[in-house]
């Protein structure tokens, strides 16, 4: 027997905008051009989209193509529904403030949780080197 | 002079050809020895000529700071005659075609040059001529920016240009296939528009330099090859953020027509700047939009082209060349009524829904807004449009989506989908239930729930032959996947009793208890199993699983409590170790349904039997409650005398003679904990519906049961409250039971205590 019907997981309508999450946390969203069996991708006029908070910026980065190793997932953006999010967009000097701010209260916060631990003794758990998220 | 004498004409043969070289050599050996060593001096000519070429650079430098495109262009361009004029005298091009060129275009110069090249509100001009008119040729948005629907001068310029190049398909580029009639990027369904190719392949402008021509593949919608799109100039691209993606567009549009011949890099930068400036302002504007997608599937290189024929929101007015009808023209280029529908088989049915829905939404959408727009025209105003929607959108053929397509169905291919892919399976299975006991029952709409339906590939059982070579002396083995080689030979010794060490031994125990209990899983599964494969089997074939089923039971219950053929069963060590383990337990509890009664009955003895222990090593765990309900099932079918004896194992009571009174340690640990005291409520619930079911007068006097029952009610008097736990559902008919044994007074304790 043969295949009978469509399959779900079939290849993405390629003129539609996509949502791509790397391993590494970065979020692009492009127009899909690309795609093939390891999850290669190539993205044309991609843009990173920073989130911190309720607020995002986006960087426009052009072309890019992706490995597909590093894709965590992708998803298809219902147009309509994109203007409809609680997310304030704010411009890229911004965001990229934010996020800075951001990474250093989490330094700050993880120095502390070190300093305790040694404090006590106790020994500080290692995050595994492969995956950091 | 004498060069002047070999312009070349069109007809040209051999002869001339010949009479040329002769007059050639005429002029090397006058240049060497007569006139032109003594009176003309080859450095100065070239110095003169050096001069000339930095004049236009310099020329339009300083004019690019302020000043008319129109003046410059037309300063350029004479010295660009002028330069080529004296390029052809003072050069010892011997190529002729090479020649043939540079003699054409010096020779159209007056007419054409002027007004098609260079002049680029001329191109604009004349490329928005057509495009107010009602009557709206189904061409690219290309066939626009090179000027060919207009009249005059084209034809003449296009002609020499035409003869100068080879022809796109004869061209001896490296690694390009040969064009197609049917452009690659078209969908299946599309016809083609015919005259495209051509256009596109032999973009306008004359140019010397063979190489410049991999500059100008048809960009957008038309993929030659994916080299070709390659070599689209990168240059540009590259460092170029995202809202300046659309100046490439222009460049390239702009370089299609605006170079000529072989001084097209002394365009210098600034040119294409004020050319393509026109676009410069109304990028901030368009861009916004790109990203957040309001017009439906526009795109940015449509919106580019929208740009580069100047029909932003706000078209700036500094802008001399932007062109007065903007939003006409935005109208008449704005997508029509959309007759295409592109292949989506593939696609999963409620996408391929979703994605109709969206088409049909946008399609109102133009509609409302483009009302005068009447239908232009089928197949190729849709492909039309889908190419000014987005030209990038054919990137992948069809062929290789449905390849990527194949090879992730491949991946699921399967001959036992049950075995390979259970969950999957059963959660589809579950769903498919709910939603048609949800059907039998409502009447609202049927939530659509279609699944991937994966390849069903047959069970062919090979079994795998070596490959054996012909005539060779013995057998070769070659190893493969199929028929590997062994590398070791691995010896199992199992180890003395005597040389391990307590600890040893205790971890070896544990680990056999670990074995045992991944065997008994294994086990169960079978069992569980047989239902479906007893559905799946032929009649025959019955009885035989019937039977195996059994033998699997009856391994399942020596494994739980040790095999110990010879004796009784005196320890409940194994079962113990066992139930230790939360593994263990869950497992017990999903036996437990299919032991006989008997069976099942041991196995709660033995449980209450040793239940503070387990209660004290379940402390972390926390899993004995799951036990609560198989065990309950059982109860059901066991008669009172087990029940008493059950009884007797929970509470332990009578207490020996050893034990000191008042303290009832295993009673105690038993009531304290949420699974012993619910499991004791239970089995009380049981003696007492056993108890008030049957009419035995008998019953109530020399009874065990009686008397333990009194026994218990004292001890549970006894007990303070804080000490109790909670049950996990307290049974309704306890009050009742008590009420028997004691007094109102201590019924109402109790009750409390309850």
């Amino acid at each position: 027997a043969g295949a009978a019907a469509d399959p779900l997981r079939s290849l993405p309508s390629l003129a539609e905008k996509h949502l791509v999450l790397l391993r590494d946390g970065r979020t692009l969203i492009g127009f899909l051009r690309s795609i093939d069996q390891f999850a290669n991708l190539v993205l044309h006029q991609t843009v990173e989209r920073i989130h911190v908070g309720a607020k995002y910026g986006d960087i426009p980065r052009g072309i890019f193509v992706v490995r597909g190793e590093n894709v965590v997932l992708l998803g298809e953006i219902d147009l309509e529904k994109e203007s409809d999010t609680p997310l304030q967009q704010v411009s890229i000097e911004e965001i990229l403030e934010q996020q800075r701010l951001e990474q250093q209260a989490k330094h700050e916060s993880e120095r502390l949780k070190v300093q305790a631990l040694k404090e006590r003794g106790l020994a500080v758990p290692r995050a595994d080197t492969l995956d950091e998220y | 002079q004498s060069l002047e004498d070999c312009r070349l004409d069109e007809d040209e043969d051999a002869f001339q050809a010949l009479g040329e070289e002769d007059e050639d050599i005429d002029q090397f050996n006058d240049d060497t020895f007569g006139s032109g060593a003594v009176d003309d001096d080859w450095q100065e000519a070239h110095e003169r000529l050096a001069e000339l070429e930095d004049k236009p650079a310099a020329a339009s430098e300083q004019d690019g700071a302020g000043g008319d495109d129109a003046d410059l262009l037309g300063d350029h361009e004479d010295t660009l005659a002028e330069r080529l004029t004296r390029l052809v005298i003072e050069s010892e091009l011997e190529d002729p075609a090479i020649m043939q060129a540079v003699q054409t275009r010096t020779s159209a110069q007056p007419g054409g040059l002027n007004s098609s090249i260079w002049d680029s509100s001329a191109v604009l001009r004349r490329i928005r001529g057509p495009l107010l008119t009602q009557e709206m040729p189904p061409v690219s948005v290309l066939d626009y920016a090179l000027p060919q629907r207009a009249p005059q001068n084209r034809e003449e310029e296009r002609d020499p240009s035409e003869r100068a190049l080879p022809r796109r398909s004869s061209s001896p580029v490296i690694g390009s296939p040969p064009v197609r009639a049917v452009p690659i990027g078209t969908p299946p369904k599309q016809a083609v528009v015919p005259n495209f190719n051509q256009q596109i392949l032999c973009p306008k402008p004359v140019h010397i330099r063979a190489t410049m021509q991999q500059r100008y593949p048809a960009p957008y919608g038309e993929r030659m090859s994916p080299n070709q799109l390659c070599n689209v100039p990168n240059s540009s691209l590259l460092g170029h953020p995202f809202p300046h993606s659309v100046s490439p567009v222009l460049s390239h549009l702009q370089r299609a027509q605006l170079l000529g011949g072989a001084q097209a890099g002394r365009m210098s930068p600034s040119q294409f700047a004020r050319v393509s400036g026109l676009v410069g302002s109304p990028l901030p504007s368009v861009n916004p939009k790109l990203l957040q997608g309001r017009v439906g599937q526009m795109m940015s290189p449509a919106s580019g082209f929208r740009a580069f024929f100047g029909a932003p929101p706000a078209p700036p007015p500094s802008q001399p060349q932007h062109p007065p009808g903007p939003g006409c023209h935005l109208q008449s280029l704005r997508p029509q009524t959309q007759m295409f529908r592109p292949d989506t088989t593939h696609l999963h049915p409620q996408h391929r829904r979703l994605l109709h829905q969206r088409q049909q939404q946008n399609r109102s959408q133009q509609r409302g807004l483009n009302g005068s727009v009447g239908d232009r025209g089928g197949h190729r105003g849709s492909h039309q449009e889908q190419m000014r929607k987005d030209p990038y959108a054919n990137l992948m053929l069809q062929r290789e989506k449905d390849w990527v397509s194949k090879i992730q169905m491949m991946q699921l291919q399967s001959t036992d989908p049950y075995l390979d892919d259970y969950y999957y399976q059963n959660y589809f299975q579950k769903l498919e239930k709910l939603s048609a006991a949800e059907e039998v029952q409502g009447d609202g709409p049927k939530k659509e729930r279609t699944k991937l339906i994966t390849p069903q590939v047959a069970k062919l059982e090979h079994t795998y032959k070596p490959v054996q070579f012909e005539g060779s002396l013995g057998k070769l083995t070659v190893s493969s996947v199929n028929n590997p080689r062994k590398m070791i030979d691995a010896v199992v010794t199992s180890r003395g009793e005597d040389d391990e060490t307590k600890e040893k031994q205790v971890r070896d125990k544990r680990r056999q208890t670990l074995v045992t209990i991944e065997k008994t899983y294994s086990l169960l599964l079978d069992v569980e199993d047989y239902e479906r494969r007893y559905l799946l089997s032929l009649e025959g074939e019955r009885p035989a699983l019937v039977g195996e089923r059994k033998q699997k039971i009856c391994d399942m219950y020596d494994n739980l409590r040790g095999k110990a053929p010879r004796q009784e069963r005196p320890s409940d060590d194994h079962f113990v170790q066992i139930m230790c383990i939360r593994k263990g337990k869950r497992l017990v509890a999903r036996i437990l349904p299919f032991l006989s009664p008997e069976q099942a009955a041991d196995v709660l003895m033995a449980t209450a039997r040793n239940l503070p222990f387990l209660i004290k090593k379940d402390a972390q765990d926390e899993v004995l409650p799951c036990l609560l309900r198989p065990f309950s099932h059982v109860l059901y079918h066991l008669p009172l005398g087990t029940v008493t004896s059950l009884v007797q194992q929970l509470t332990n009571l009578p207490q020996s003679a050893t034990a000191p009174a008042p303290t009832n340690l295993h009673l105690a640990a038993v009531l304290q904990n949420k699974f012993g005291l619910s499991l004791l409520y239970l089995v009380l619930s049981r003696g007492e519906e056993l108890q008030s079911s049957e009419a035995n007068a008998e019953l109530l006097q020399d009874n065990p049961w009686t008397e333990l029952m009194l026994l218990a009610t004292r001890e549970l008097l006894r007990v303070p409250q804080v000490a109790l736990a909670k049950p996990v559902s307290p049974p309704s008919n306890l009050l009742s039971l008590f009420s028997r044994y004691v007094d109102q007074q201590k019924l109402n304790a109790l009750e409390t205590k309850l």
